[in-house]
């Protein structure tokens, strides 16, 4: 597959609409095979957190001074890879960026599934998960209020509005297309798709309104992209725990999620484009561009990941000095390691043109990614609170084995909406394909 | 209804209503499992019993030299606690042992009824088959005997009554070594008094009278001489042993000594303390000629070491104390030798207990009676000879043949499971009887509750068995009901009951004659105590000579040196939870036997802390977990005690037993002899299954001011109160503030908590604490604490509210500092887990205290994270309380659901019901004055050394307030500024002086930064503190 902006277009608006609809309701066995593999995971996964849910949190290995584990991990690195959709979809069409055409309905489907995958660790990590309606502001008789100075409330409105905005955003912009599915589908299937592409027409008024919506959309999931991650962080950086309590998290928190979000389009619409052979729609070209953009982003974490032994040093605090150089050197230091290792080394390959273009070297280093930004997060959350201040108390987790099966199972729950997604819709905004491609002219128009 | 007027409407209305209310409560969903009960109020109300009310009793729980006055706090008909008695001398406190006997109460293995040969019998049946038997040994001549623990007051005269002296009254880790040294030096079998309080110097050669050795206050006589507000001196303490346990490990000096030469060492101090002082040639005699060189050669101790510990010993009044379990005969006579060459008889007398105290030598009287079948009943109580000595005295058959074996206790144990018949009967709290720890000092006791099974009093058996026996011809009938005129010299059987008994008894000994006999009991039962003057009954020595065997250090690769455990003791409470879960104060190690050497006796045999050891010494072969420990002396390997039972109870079977590593056998004054033997020890290979709450990374306190210590030096004379200025001496260096910011007092982003009338707070002296673990124990009790097992503890998943931290740091100076610092919810002003609680369960109430809504938490468990003390503890499952357990619930605190954070809230109930009770005698807007406030949270009650006092900063007066003055005072985390509730007073000791690792700039940045602190916590203490 070529890599550059022109290379491969379609021909034509019927061969747009061919093949992307082609692929719709005719699963594969590979698609069988991953669909019930995702299913399996998560069933799996249910019923690790159906045990704890009847014996209690003790069945994981989260323990005092850990009381947080790989719940929040995954939480977070959800959330993160939750990023890369809204800001492709959103910001790049605000700056008119072209590249975003190919991949950004995927890639915002990936977002609204890890925001759904993330929303699940707030409630599957709580002591009482049957009270976790206790977390939302409805009136009761007791006049019992929720605590607004807390992080985590913030965070149930940050992720909420995020979650709402994305999954709007996605909607309307799916809108055109699926009324190109209801043309080409039949009987009960029409009528589904016809209800759900909400009697659109395509005629030049609703365009017109609808580009109107559609910007305005944009501009308000905008700096969502930037607020959820920066709220995540505060979880952490509003604590007085050593190691988390920084004003550096934020910006690093957004830069890391972007960094993710990114990875993970990557390593999802790279085998996607060529199961579907859709080279004519996403090519190298967009891998590329979202190389470059990990490239920055790791930059950017890399010199977060400095600043923070900087500041451990500079400010002579003995806790965060001690919490830093603990993490690099202690029982710990294999997740550090394989932190900097995927996250400031691997990605390194790509600055030569030759290996970012190479599949293989991309889909490599994009599951670098992905791991060394789960281990960033564990080595926030673990290690800082493993030694926490009181030396007395330090301790050493890992995961119990329902732990990693709640995780395995939220993989599970992500892979099953994301795969009965590529069945169902337009993975490739086929309407925005299709600006791109010269407007068929008067005599030699093909069937569309 | 035509006729229906308004009365009989409103009648209906409440007769349907009421129905479908009380039919409602029956619809209870049970959607959180809860049991649905119903509630029925008394038609007869109780004495005594007010739902919702405590009634309080003064009474004695432990017995022999360990009795005390306590109060027992009963909830609708059960004991749930037990205090300090408040008209009893002393300091308040309560040692762990009495929540364990609590606790013992309740056991799920307690013996329920009368028995024999495993079916069960009334006691009408039982108490005749023992009068049958003891008529028939009467009758043939043969014994009746009695074995239990020590026992004093009214119990002992029946007790020798019933078995014609025939009572073996004997502990196997008691003190029949100390009364041994006694009689020979002295001529009586009486324990020693020491006056550690007036002392200035304490040698101790191992006895645990930290941990309840001794006598009921000894542990406190020492947290008042160590108080440097007492007598503006701090006392110093001296160890000479092979092994630190958890008394050892807060000596200022510890002299490694080899096991086995401790005789040498005590006998040449006291010839050179003798010659320093003076003493009379009759004792220079008594004490023989040993040199200190020669003791230094035996005992791997330095000389000048030795000669800088007797010079001190006499110029200092010392008093020295004997060995503990490893003691013997001789090592007590040469440390009663050592204090006789100080001559202070207010140090050392014999106004200890009275009580009898018999040897082995008794023991194994009695075994050979047995075995010579002279004994045709043996009646078994709570001395537990075939789990407590070695198997080759053959206890185990020799009471298989006796005519009839009998258990009179309700706790199962390996030696009462020999017993044919089993007549249970009832601990001290639901029974009557005296105590008398020392001369001149009457304990009553009386039943708390009523018997818990179909339990009956020891007394009232023996009288009724006696009586059918014939034992003796009643004397002047006494029932109980009404005064005697004069009570006979001896009560023998006559009294119908064991109450009656007792308060006849009471008439006879105690009473002094005054006014009436029924005024004086009634007074007695409603204090408790009669008497407490400690009578100094001077010591002079009997004997003209004495023979020490030939002592010397004990050879070979590895010596192995017992001790008692500060918890199970001798095994009595190994299946209490309490006991087990607990921690070990100085290896933090549950439900376990371990081993502890230090790392080069630990690298030599290729260990590591859990490692597993086969030791194999002269009796048998245990195999235990390796503990690395700097508490022994190269090549010691140290066991605990007390565990390792085999039928005890449920929760007993756990660790390995000390005593079977022994073979049988005495000292040369019939002693039980427990000496350090030479132990062969090698690594199986495999790994033991230890589990410690401690941190496993590293010991000390990574030098974050949570063990602070000052040089006890700069104390002398002035104390630590007005002449210093606050947290002067702990050397810690605050950095300095911005001036800037000062000027405008802008030192805080938020205000801090106003509290109106109180700040409840704590002072936490690390110079009493000692490390014993009662307040946590008493937590446990008071607050419903749930006992998780060795299992869950492994997983970090221990419930105790107050974690002892112990740091360690290694050669400072050439001394280890040892710091025991009780760490709970510090009920900070700008907690960290306030603001992160999404739900707002925890908040900071208007007392100060940072209060716990538990059935408001969700468990997001953010605030634990958020807390820099670590303190919050997490319900990972419902735990729960096997029956009858749950009968120890305190109803005041409710038990936690799955899935709450719980806490310290300094037992919030206490303090509610303090100033409830207030509200409602003077009005729902008063509250307590100061000076009136008297509720405590339970571990301040208990405390045996007063390292915790309970407060109300807001009063300026009060002792947290001024505590916060003190030179010794601070903060752990203070650079947090969450403006805790809790201070901390360092240590005070002669290893060095941290003020000495600063310039005098320095130290002054220092006062001056932490006043400021004060200043801006907005508390009474802190404006002083910045008046300075």
């Amino acid at each position: 597959m070529q890599g550059t902006i022109d290379a491969n277009r379609p021909d034509s608006y019927a061969a747009a609409n061919r093949d992307i609809i082609r692929v719709l309701l005719r699963p594969s066995v590979g698609w069988l095979a991953l669909f019930l593999m995702s299913t399996a995971a998560m069933i799996y996964g249910g019923w690790c957190w159906y045990q704890q849910l009847t014996w209690g949190m003790g069945v994981a290995n989260v323990t005092h001074p850990n009381m947080w584990g790989i719940y929040i991990v995954t939480f977070v690195f959800w959330v993160g890879i939750g990023h890369a959709g809204t800001l492709i979809s959103a910001i790049l069409f605000l700056v008119r960026s072209r590249w975003r055409t190919g991949v950004y309905r995927a890639s915002e489907a990936m977002t609204i599934f890890a925001v759904m995958t993330a929303l699940l660790f707030p409630v599957l990590h709580l002591g009482r998960a049957w009270q976790v309606y206790w977390f939302f502001p409805y009136p009761n008789q007791r006049y019992l209020w929720m605590n607004f100075k807390s992080p985590l409330m913030w965070d149930v409105f940050a992720i909420s509005t995020y979650f709402t905005v994305s999954a709007v955003f996605f909607y309307v912009g799916l809108v055109p297309d699926i009324a190109i599915v209801r043309d080409h589908s039949k009987g009960l299937l029409r009528k589904l798709y016809g209800l759900l592409a909400l009697g659109w027409r395509g005629t030049g008024q609703q365009w017109h309104h609808y580009m109107g919506a559609y910007g305005f959309f944009a501009a308000l999931a905008a700096p969502l992209v930037l607020s959820v991650h920066s709220v995540v962080s505060w979880d952490f950086a509003m604590a007085i725990t050593a190691g988390w309590h920084s004003t550096i998290f934020p910006p690093y928190f957004v830069a890391g999620a972007i960094y993710s979000g990114c990875a993970m389009v990557i390593t999802l619409l790279l085998p996607m484009t060529y199961a579907f052979k859709w080279h004519d729609y996403v090519n190298m070209w967009h891998f590329e561009q979202l190389a470059k953009m990990c490239l920055l982003t790791s930059g950017i974490l890399t010199y977060a990941y400095g600043m923070e032994y900087f500041i451990g040093w500079y400010s002579q605090n003995p806790f965060e000095w001690a919490i830093f150089s603990w993490r690099a050197t202690g029982e710990y230091a294999w997740a550090f390691w394989i932190m900097v290792f995927c996250n400031c080394i691997a990605p390194l390959a790509w600055y030569p043109r030759s290996w970012r273009t190479n599949p293989w070297i991309l889909f490599g280093v994009s599951i670098l990614v992905n791991i060394g930004m789960w281990f960033e997060r564990f080595n926030i959350v673990v290690s800082s609170l493993a030694h926490n201040f009181d030396p007395a108390t330090w301790w050493y987790y890992m995961p119990s084995p329902i732990e990693w099966g709640v995780m395995l199972g939220s993989f599970g729950w992500f892979g099953f909406w994301f795969l009965l997604f590529l069945q169902v819709l337009p993975a490739v905004a086929i309407a925005e394909i299709k600006e791109m491609i010269a407007a068929p002219v008067k005599g030699s128009l093909e069937a569309a | 209804m035509p006729q229906l007027n308004r009365r009989d409407f409103l009648k209906a209305l409440g007769i349907t209503g009421g129905a479908s209310a009380l039919s409602a409560c029956g619809l209870d969903d049970n959607r959180y499992l809860t049991p649905i009960e119903h509630v029925l109020p008394y038609v007869v109300k109780p004495d005594q019993i007010t739902p919702g009310t405590p009634t309080f009793f003064a009474t004695s729980i432990l017995s022999g030299p360990h009795a005390r006055s306590v109060t027992s706090r009963n909830r609708e008909g059960r004991v749930v606690f037990v205090s300090h008695n408040r008209f009893a001398t002393g300091r308040p406190a309560v040692t762990s042992a009495e929540f364990f006997e609590l606790q013992k109460l309740y056991s799920p293995d307690r013996v329920q009824g009368p028995s024999k040969g495993g079916t069960a019998v009334s006691w009408e049946d039982g108490v005749k088959e023992l009068s049958a038997a003891v008529q028939s040994a009467k009758a043939s001549g043969k014994l009746v005997a009695y074995l239990g623990g020590y026992k004093s007051g009214a119990i002992v005269e029946l007790l020798d009554a019933f078995t014609n002296g025939h009572a073996v009254y004997w502990e196997p880790l008691g003190y029949d070594a100390d009364v041994a040294a006694s009689e020979a030096l002295f001529g009586q079998r009486v324990l020693p008094f020491y006056g550690v309080d007036k002392a200035g110097y304490v040698l101790s050669f191992g006895a645990p009278f930290l941990s309840g050795w001794g006598d009921a206050d000894l542990a406190d006589r020492y947290a008042l001489a160590r108080d440097p507000n007492v007598g503006h001196s701090v006392v110093r303490f001296a160890l000479v042993s092979g092994h630190r346990d958890q008394t050892g490990v807060n000596a200022d000096d510890w002299l490694a000594c080899k096991p086995g030469a401790e005789v040498i060492v005590a006998r040449a101090l006291a010839a050179k303390v003798a010659a320093l002082k003076g003493a009379a040639p009759s004792l220079v005699a008594l004490i023989g000629n040993v040199s200190l060189d020669e003791a230094a050669q035996a005992s791997g101790i330095a000389a000048d070491a030795l000669e800088a510990v007797a010079q001190h010993f006499a110029s200092m009044k010392g008093v020295a104390l004997p060995g503990g379990a490893n003691g013997s005969t001789d090592l007590a006579v040469a440390t009663y030798l050592l204090n006789l060459a100080v001559g202070e008889p207010e140090l050392f007398h014999l106004g200890g207990y009275q009580g009898p105290i018999h040897g082995y030598d008794s023991v194994e009287r009695l075994v050979a009676d047995l075995k010579a079948g002279r004994v045709g009943v043996l009646l078994l109580d709570d001395a537990n000879p075939v789990y407590a000595l070695p198997d080759d005295l053959g206890v185990a058959d020799a009471i298989g043949k006796a005519g009839l074996v009998v258990s009179v206790s309700s706790q199962p144990d390996e030696t009462s499971a020999l017993a044919s018949l089993v007549l249970p009967t009832a601990s001290a709290f639901e029974d009557w009887g005296t105590e008398a720890p020392r001369p001149g000092v009457h304990l009553a006791r009386q039943p708390s509750m009523t018997a818990l099974y179909d339990l009956r009093s020891l007394g009232d058996v023996l009288l009724v068995a006696g009586r059918a026996a014939g034992l003796a011809t009643p004397a002047a009938a006494v029932d109980g009901e009404g005064e005697v005129a004069a009570a006979p010299a001896s009560l023998g059987f006559g009294p119908t009951t064991w109450r009656a008994y007792v308060q006849a008894w009471w008439q006879a000994n105690v009473w002094d004659g005054g006014g009436t006999f029924d005024a004086f009991w009634e007074k007695s039962l409603i204090e408790g105590v009669v008497g407490g003057a400690v009578q100094v009954l001077a010591p002079t020595p009997a004997a003209t000579s004495y023979a020490f065997e030939a002592a010397a250090a004990v050879g070979g690769a590895h010596v192995l040196v017992t001790y008692t455990h500060p918890h199970r003791k001798d095994g009595r409470y190994a299946n209490q939870p309490w006991a087990q879960e607990v921690p070990d104060p100085t290896t933090g190690q549950v439900w376990d036997s371990w081993v502890e050497m230090n790392k080069a006796t630990a690298d030599a045999l290729g260990v590591v802390t859990g490692d597993q050891v086969e030791i194999a010494a002269d009796g048998g072969t245990v195999q235990v977990g390796v503990q690395v420990l700097p508490s022994a002396a190269d090549g010691v390997v140290a066991l605990a005690f007390g565990q390792g039972h085999t039928g005890a109870g449920r929760y007993a079977s756990v660790g390995a037993n000390a005593a079977k590593l022994f073979s049988a056998g005495k000292d040369g004054h019939g002693a039980t002899k427990w000496a350090p033997m030479s132990a062969t020890v090698k690594a199986t290979g495999a790994r033991a299954d230890l589990v410690s709450t401690f941190s496993q990374f590293g010991m000390s306190d990574e030098q974050r001011n949570f063990g602070v210590h000052v040089a006890a030096d700069k104390l002398a004379d002035v104390g630590d109160g007005e002449a210093h200025h606050p947290g002067e001496l702990t050397g810690i260096h605050h950095l300095e503030l911005d001036q800037r910011l000062l000027d405008k007092n802008i030192t805080d982003f938020y205000g801090t908590p106003d509290h109106a009338t109180y700040r409840f707070a704590m002072t936490v002296d690390t110079n009493a604490c000692t490390g014993c673990g009662a307040c946590s124990v008493a937590c446990y009790a008071e607050n419903n604490l749930p006992v998780v097992g060795k299992a869950k503890v492994r997983e970090g998943r221990e419930m105790g509210w107050i974690r002892i931290n112990r740091y360690w740091e290694e050669d400072v100076g050439g001394h280890d500092a040892v710091y025991f610092v009780p760490m709970m919810c510090q009920q900070c002003g700008h907690a960290g887990c306030e603001n992160v609680c999404p739900v707002l369960a925890t908040y900071h109430n208007i007392d100060g205290l940072n209060a716990m809504v538990y059935n408001r938490c969700v468990g997001t468990r953010y605030c634990s994270n958020a807390c820099p003390f670590s303190v919050r503890r997490f319900n990972y499952h419902t735990y729960t309380w096997p029956e009858p357990f749950n009968l120890q619930l305190n109803p005041d605190v409710s038990t936690r659901q799955m899935g709450v954070m719980e806490k310290c809230t300094f037992c919030v109930q206490r303090l509610r019901r303090e100033k409830s009770a207030y509200k409602n005698v003077e009005g729902f807007t008063a509250v307590v004055p100061d000076e009136q406030w008297r509720s405590v949270p339970a571990c301040v009650e208990a405390c045996p050394t007063q390292a915790l006092t309970f407060g109300n900063l807001k009063d300026p007066e009060g002792a947290v307030s001024k505590s916060r003055l003190s030179a010794r005072n601070y903060m752990p985390l203070e650079e947090l500024n969450v403006f805790g509730a809790i201070n901390y007073l360092a240590q005070a000791n002669f290893h060095d002086d941290p003020t000495a690792h600063h310039s005098g700039g320095h130290a002054s940045e220092g006062h001056e930064a932490s006043a400021e602190h004060g200043e801006h916590g907005g508390e009474p203490a802190g404006h002083d503190a910045a008046a300075h």
